[in-house]
C-alpha cells in the first residue's frame, strides 16, 4: 500500500495553509495547493484520537486534518501523566518508506515536561508523499518541547501539520528544521489560551535545487500575559521557491500579552523566489507586537566581523548552511532525529563535513539508532 | 478600573466643518444604478471621442463580470449600486473666477478655505463639486512655462491634447484592473489632466479640492498627470463630503507618469464623511534616477480601500511613501502601498502610521516585489499603529516577493498603546498627564504631519487635540 | 632588525572625511605595544585601517606585515597572514553556533588543521582556562551574550587561532574585575603560548600591569604625536593627555 504510484487516485487540497488574515490574491502567498493520494479504507475501523482534539487548531487547517485522519492507520495517542518530569521523548517517526501519513495525538497534563520529536526522512528519490498531523494540548504549568526535523529526499512531498493548545502558564519550546524535501508544507498554530503562557518558536529552513517550501506559523495570543517569540531563518540558494506567512493574533482580552516575529533570510541563489507576509493582527490595546523581516545577503557588518576571522565571502556564506546543520544537530533531542540530519547533511555538504559536523559536537550514531547517546550538551561539557 | 479612566481620549474630526448640505435643487442627477444608456449619456453631455465611448462601454461589462475578493478586505455590503446616481451635476459653467461660481458653491469652498489657499501658496486650483469641475484656474507665470492644469474633458476637446490624453488614459490603471477600477472607467466624470514640459519646476503646488455634495450619489473623478524629464511637481488632492446617512462611493483613479529625472509629489488628505466608501485607484510609473512622494492622510470615509502603488522601471528611481490613517467609530479603513522594483539600484521606503480608536479598524497592507532584474534594488517598510482604547483593532499584512539576490529588504511593524513609562517620565519633567499623552500622540503623527502642506498640518494637529478624562480637577 | 608590522605614512578616513593623517609605525615580533589617545584620537580607526575594514578608505601610504604588501588586501587575507582584531563590540550572528564558527575558522589554516576529537579538547582546554561554560559552545555566535561574555568569545579565538599579531580594541572596557582578570589571563596565556606580537588599544592602564610593554604609542586628532617606553602609561596615568593635545599637529613631543 505504500506504493503510491501514478496509478493511485489522486485528491486535490485546494488553499490549505493559510493564515488568518489574507491579501491580494494576485501575488500568490495566501495558500498552497496540494495533490495527494486518496487511498481507500472501505470497510476498515481505524483507532482515532480523543475528540477534544478536533478543538485544536492546526497550522495546516481542517482539510489537511480530515485528509490525514482519512489516510492515517490507527492514530497515535500518548498521555504524559500530571507532574511526570521524565517522559522518554515521544518519537514521531515519519519514515517516508514505510508509514507514510502518521497522526498523533499528546496530552502533556498538569505540570509535566514532555518532548516530542517529530522526523520525517527518507533518502530515496522515488516520487512519495508524506505527512505529519501532530495535535498537542499542553495542560496548566506543562512545558513542552517539539522539535520537527523534515530531512527527505528531493522527488519528495511532506506535509507537517501541527496544532497546540497551552493552557495557563504553560511553556511550548519548538524548533523546526526544514532541510530538504521536493515540496515541504508546514503549518503551526500554538494557541495562547491560558493566562501567563508561552511559547518560543524557532524554525530554520534550507531551500536549494527547485524545491518548494511553504510555511504557516500561527500564534494565537488569547491568554493574559502571553509571550511569543517567533524567529525564522533560512538560507535559499539556487532556485529554491519559499512563502513563509506568520501571524501573530493578539485577541482581545488577552492583555498585557507580548508578541514578537522576525525572519532573517540569506538569499544565494539567482533563481530564488522568496515570498514573506508576516502579520500581526491586533483586537486589544494593552498589548505589544513587533515583527520584523530582513532579506537579503549576509549582512555587511557580520561579513566584516567574519572575513576578520579569515572567511572569503563564499567560506562565510557557506558556513551558515553548516551552521544550520550544526544547529538541528545540537537541537535535535532523539538519535532518530539526529541521524536524519547527519544523513541529509551528508547528501547536502558531503560525507566528510557531515562526519566533521558530527565529530566535532562529539555525537555517536548508533547503526540503529538506540536512544542511549547523551546529549550534545552534556557531551560537549564532558569533552 | 484606575486602569480605563487612564485611557486616552483623542476628539473625533471637528467635522463641524464639513458637515453642511447645500441644496440639490435644479441639478442634473441621472437615475440610480448602471446601464450602458447611462454610460451612453454621460460620454454624450461631454461630447467624447468615440474611443472613449467604446472604452466606457468595455468597462461597464468588465464591472459586471468582476468580483470583489471573498477572502480579504473591509465589507462593502452597505454599497448598493442600484442606489447611487453616478452623475450629479450642478447647472453651471466650469469658471476661472469664483465670482463667476454659484453663491451656494462658492461659499462652500469658502468655508473649505480654497480660494485663501490659492492666492497665498498655490500656482493653480481646480475644485469638482459633485461630478463636475466648476473652477479651474492657474497662474499666468505658469501657464507660460507651457504647463497645462485643466480637466481630462478640456484636454479632450483640444485637437494639441486629445491625441496625448488618449495615449495614456488608462494605460496605467486598466479597467481590468478590479471590480471598481472598472466602474470608474465606466462613468468617470471630472478630475484633472496636468503637462509639466521639460526641465519645468514649479515653485507652488497645484491643488484639485473634490467636494461630493450630493446625497446617494458617487464621484469618479480621473486625475492623469504626465512628468516630463526633468520638471518637478508637487500636487495636491483634497476631499471631503457632508454626513448622509445614505451611502456614498467615491472610485477615483489617479495615474502619474514620471519620466527621467523628474520628480513627482502627490499630497492627499482625505476627509470624506463617514456613509463614504472609498474605493480609490492610484498609481504612477516612474522612470530613471527620478523620484516620486507619495503623502497620504487618511481620515474620513465607512471604508477605504487605498493602496498607492509605484513601479520602478527605470534605474535609479525612488519612491518614498508616508502615510497616516486616523480611524475612528464606524470605519474599517484599509490602506497601504504597493511597489514594484524592476530597474536596478532603485530605492523605496515606505512609513505608515494609524491610530485607532472608538472601535475604529485599521489596516496596513503592502507589497514589495522586486524583479529579477532589480540589481542593488532597497526596500524599507515600517509600519506603527498606536491603539488608544480595548475596543478598537489594527492589523498589519505586509507582503513581500523577492526575486534578486543582491536585494536588500527590510520591514518591521509595531502596535501597542502609549506607555505609561513615557506618560510617567513626561510628567516628572512637568506636564500634565493630558498634557503628556498629547505629546505623544502628536509625536507619533509628526513624521507625517510635517510632510503635509502648512494649512492641513494645522488640520491635523487640531484632529488629534486630546482630552483626558479627569485631567483637570 | 625585521618588523612584524610596519606602518608608513599612513593616512586613511571614511568617505565623509579624513581621521589618520601619516601614521608611522612598526611592531616587532612577540612585542608589545600600547596605543593610547583621548576619546575620538583615531586608535580604533588604525586598529580597524590594519584589519581591512571596508569602511575606511586608505589614501596614502602602506601597511606591511610580515615581509608582505598587504595595504589592498580584503581582511580575511589579512587574519589568514596572521593578524587578529579583536573587536570593541564583537557583531552578533544569528544562526551560527560557535562550535561551528570556531571549527570553520580553524580548519581553513592549514597550520591549526586538526581532526575533531583533538579540536573539541583544545576547545575544552581554552574554556577552562578562561573559565568559560562549555554550553556557550552550542548557542549562536554572540547572540544575547553580555560584554563580559562576548570578550571571553574574542579570547577563545585569540588563543585558538594564535596569531602573529593580535590588535585588542578596549579589550578591558565596560568589564567587572573578575572578567577583566580573565582578559588579563587571556592576554597572558596568548603571550607565553605562541609568543604573539600586540597592539593593546586601551585607555586602563590596569590592564597593562601585568605586561611587559615595549612601546607606548600616543594619538591625538588622527596623529602619531609620541611614542615612548612603559613609563609613558605612569605618566599618563598621572597627568592625562593635555600636553600632548596642545601639541601642534603632526609634531612628536619630547617623551
Amino acid at each position: 500500500m505504500a506504493d503510491n504510484t501514478k496509478t493511485e487516485p489522486m485528491v486535490t487540497l485546494e488553499r490549505v495553509n493559510t493564515p488568518p488574515a489574507q491579501t491580494w490574491n494576485y501575488l500568490k502567498t495566501n495558500d498552497i495547493t496540494l495533490t495527494v493520494p486518496k487511498l481507500s479504507r472501505k470497510g476498515d475501523v481505524y483507532f482515532a484520537l480523543p475528540r477534544l482534539f478536533d478543538k485544536v487548531e492546526t497550522g495546516m487547517g481542517p482539510k489537511v486534518t480530515d485528509w490525514v485522519t482519512s489516510q492515517a492507520a490507527d492514530a497515535t495517542y500518548v498521555e504524559v501523566r500530571a507532574g511526570e518530569k521524565n517522559h522518554a521523548p515521544i518519537v514521531v517517526d515519519v519514515d517516508s518508506n514505510a508509514c507514510v501519513v502518521s497522526d498523533c495525538g499528546v496530552m502533556v497534563r498538569h505540570d509535566a515536561d514532555a518532548t516530542v520529536v517529530v522526523v520525517s526522512h527518507g533518502a530515496d528519490d522515488v516520487k512519495r508523499t508524506s505527512a505529519a498531523l501532530v495535535r498537542i494540548v499542553v495542560e496548566s504549568g506543562a512545558r513542552l518541547r517539539l522539535v520537527e526535523v523534515v530531512a527527505e529526499g528531493d522527488a519528495h512531498q511532506h506535509l507537517e501539520s501541527v496544532g497546540i493548545s497551552a493552557d495557563e502558564g504553560a511553556t511550548v519550546e519548538v524548533r523546526q528544521f526544514f532541510l530538504g524535501a521536493g515540496t515541504t508544507a508546514a503549518g503551526i498554530c500554538c494557541a495562547l489560551r491560558g493566562d501567563d503562557a508561552r511559547v518560543d518558536l524557532q524554525s530554520h529552513y534550507l531551500g536549494q535545487g527547485t524545491q518548494v517550501l511553504d510555511i504557516n506559523h500561527v500564534v494565537r495570543m488569547a491568554g493574559k500575559n502571553g509571550r511569543a517569540d517567533v524567529r525564522e531563518s533560512g538560507i535559499l540558494n539556487d532556485a529554491a521557491h519559499k512563502s513563509l506567512r506568520a501571524t501573530i493574533d493578539l485577541i482581545h482580552g488577552g492583555s498585557g500579552s507580548k508578541g514578537n516575529e522576525i525572519e532573517s533570510v540569506l538569499v544565494n541563489g539567482d533563481d530564488v523566489v522568496n515570498k514573506t507576509m508576516p502579520v500581526i493582527l491586533c483586537d486589544e490595546d494593552d498589548v505589544q507586537g513587533n515583527h520584523g523581516a530582513t532579506i537579503g545577503s549576509v549582512d555587511p557588518q557580520q561579513m566584516d566581523y567574519l572575513m576578520g576571522r579569515g572567511l572569503s565571502r563564499e567560506q562565510a556564506q557557506d558556513l551558515f548552511v553548516r551552521a544550520l546543520f550544526d544547529d538541528a544537530l545540537i537541537e535535535a533531542a532523539h538519535p532518530l532525529a539526529r541521524k536524519a540530519v547527519f544523513e541529509r547533511a551528508a547528501a547536502t555538504l558531503g560525507q566528510e563535513v557531515a562526519c566533521d559536523l558530527i565529530d566535532t559536537l562529539g555525537i555517536e550514531l548508533p547503526a540503529n539508532a538506540e536512544p542511549t547517546a547523551p546529549t550534545s550538551r552534556e557531551d560537549a561539557s564532558n569533552a | 478600573m484606575a486602569e480605563k479612566s487612564k485611557r486616552t481620549e483623542v476628539e473625533d474630526v471637528d467635522r463641524s466643518l464639513y458637515d453642511f448640505v447645500k441644496s440639490e435643487e435644479g441639478y442634473e442627477r441621472y437615475a440610480d444604478g448602471l446601464t450602458p444608456d447611462i454610460v451612453r449619456s454621460i460620454s454624450a453631455k461631454k461630447d467624447e471621442p468615440q474611443w472613449m465611448l467604446d472604452m466606457r462601454l468595455k468597462a461597464l461589462e468588465i464591472y459586471q463580470d468582476k468580483q470583489m475578493a471573498p477572502n480579504w478586505g473591509p465589507s462593502i455590503a452597505g454599497l448598493d449600486m442600484d442606489h447611487i446616481s453616478t452623475y450629479v451635476s450642478p447647472k453651471t459653467k466650469q469658471a476661472k473666477d469664483w465670482n463667476d461660481v454659484p453663491a451656494d458653491i462658492k461659499d462652500t469652498f469658502e468655508r473649505l478655505g480654497i480660494p485663501e489657499a490659492e492666492r497665498e501658496s498655490l500656482a493653480g486650483v481646480g475644485a469638482q463639486y459633485d461630478s463636475e469641475i466648476v473652477y479651474h484656474n492657474m497662474r499666468e507665470e505658469v501657464a507660460k512655462q507651457g504647463v497645462v492644469y485643466t480637466t481630462i474633458e478640456d484636454a479632450l476637446h483640444d485637437p494639441k491634447w486629445e491625441p496625448v490624453v488618449h495615449e495614456y488614459f488608462g494605460t496605467l490603471i486598466p479597467p481590468t484592473d478590479h471590480k471598481f477600477a472598472a466602474l470608474h472607467y465606466a462613468v468617470w466624470s471630472g478630475g484633472s489632466f496636468v503637462y509639466v514640459p521639460k526641465d519645468v519646476h514649479l515653485d507652488y503646488p497645484l491643488q484639485s479640492y473634490f467636494r461630493l455634495n450630493a446625497q446617494g450619489a458617487g464621484q469618479f473623478e480621473h486625475t492623469l498627470i504626465i512628468v516630463e524629464p526633468g520638471a518637478d511637481l508637487h500636487f495636491i488632492e483634497g476631499c471631503s463630503a457632508p454626513k448622509y446617512y445614505e451611502a456614498n462611493l467615491h472610485a477615483g483613479a489617479v495615474e502619474l507618469f514620471v519620466k527621467d529625472h523628474a520628480r513627482l509629489r502627490y499630497s492627499t488628505i482625505e476627509n470624506w464623511s463617514k456613509n463614504m466608501y472609498n474605493l480609490n485607484t492610484k498609481r504612477a510609473t516612474v522612470g530613471a534616477d527620478s523620484k516620486m512622494e507619495w503623502v497620504s492622510g487618511s481620515f474620513g470615509s465607512h471604508v477605504s480601500y487605498l493602496y498607492p502603488t509605484t513601479i520602478l522601471k527605470g534605474d535609479r528611481g525612488s519612491c518614498e511613501y508616508t502615510g497616516i490613517t486616523f480611524s475612528g467609530a464606524t470605519q474599517d479603513l484599509d490602506t497601504g502601498c504597493k511597489f514594484i522594483l524592476l530597474g536596478k539600484d532603485t530605492n523605496v521606503s515606505a512609513d505608515a502610521k494609524s491610530i485607532s480608536k472608538d472601535g475604529g479598524v485599521n489596516t496596513f497592507r503592502s507589497s514589495v516585489f522586486v524583479g529579477k532584474d532589480a540589481q542593488n534594488a532597497r526596500a524599507t517598510v515600517s509600519c506603527s499603529s498606536l491603539m488608544l482604547d480595548d475596543i478598537s483593532r489594527s492589523d498589519t499584512i505586509p507582503q513581500m516577493d523577492i526575486r534578486n539576490n543582491t536585494a536588500q529588504v527590510g520591514h518591521e511593524a509595531t502596535i501597542g498603546r502609549i506607555s505609561d513609562d513615557t506618560v510617567l517620565y513626561l510628567m516628572s519633567r512637568g506636564c500634565s498627564e493630558a498634557e503628556a499623552r498629547t505629546m505623544v500622540v502628536n509625536g507619533f503623527a509628526d513624521p507625517v504631519s510635517k510632510e503635509l502642506p502648512l494649512e492641513y498640518a494645522v488640520e491635523m494637529n487640531n484632529l488629534i487635540k486630546i482630552e483626558m478624562e479627569g485631567a483637570i480637577g | 632588525m625585521s618588523q612584524l608590522l610596519t606602518i608608513s605614512g599612513l593616512s586613511a578616513g571614511t568617505d565623509e572625511k579624513p581621521i589618520l593623517h601619516g601614521i608611522d609605525l612598526s611592531v616587532g615580533a612577540g612585542e608589545t605595544h600600547v596605543l593610547m589617545g583621548p576619546n575620538g584620537a583615531g586608535k580604533s580607526t588604525l586598529g580597524h585601517v590594519i584589519m581591512g575594514d571596508p569602511v575606511y578608505k586608505v589614501t596614502g601610504g602602506t601597511i606591511s606585515f610580515d615581509g608582505e604588501d598587504i595595504t589592498d588586501k580584503t581582511p580575511d587575507k589579512r587574519s589568514l597572514a596572521g593578524i587578529f582584531l579583536s573587536y570593541q563590540a564583537p557583531v552578533e550572528v544569528p544562526g551560527v553556533p560557535l562550535y561551528s564558527f570556531l571549527r570553520t575558522i580553524t580548519q581553513m589554516r592549514p597550520e591549526l588543521k586538526t581532526t575533531a576529537r583533538k579540536f573539541r579538547q583544545r576547545v575544552g582546554e581554552i574554556c577552562d582556562q578562561l573559565d568559560m561554560d562549555q554550553g556557550f559552545l552550542t548557542r549562536e555566535l554572540n547572540v544575547g551574550f553580555s560584554g563580559g561574555e562576548k570578550k571571553k568569545v574574542e579570547m577563545l579565538q585569540l588563543l585558538l587561532l594564535q596569531p602573529k599579531l593580535a590588535i585588542l580594541d578596549e579589550t578591558d572596557s565596560g568589564l567587572d574585575v573578575d572578567a577583566l582578570s580573565v582578559v588579563s589571563r587571556g592576554i597572558e596565556a596568548y603571550r607565553k603560548e605562541c609568543d604573539g606580537a600586540l597592539l593593546m588599544i586601551t585607555h586602563n592602564t590596569r590592564i597593562l600591569e601585568k605586561l611587559d610593554v615595549d612601546k607606548t604609542h600616543v594619538m591625538v586628532k588622527g596623529h602619531l604625536v609620541a611614542e615612548g617606553p612603559a613609563s609613558l602609561i605612569d605618566d599618563i596615568d598621572q597627568n592625562g593627555f593635555a600636553r600632548f593635545e596642545q601639541a601642534p599637529a603632526g609634531q612628536k613631543v619630547e617623551a
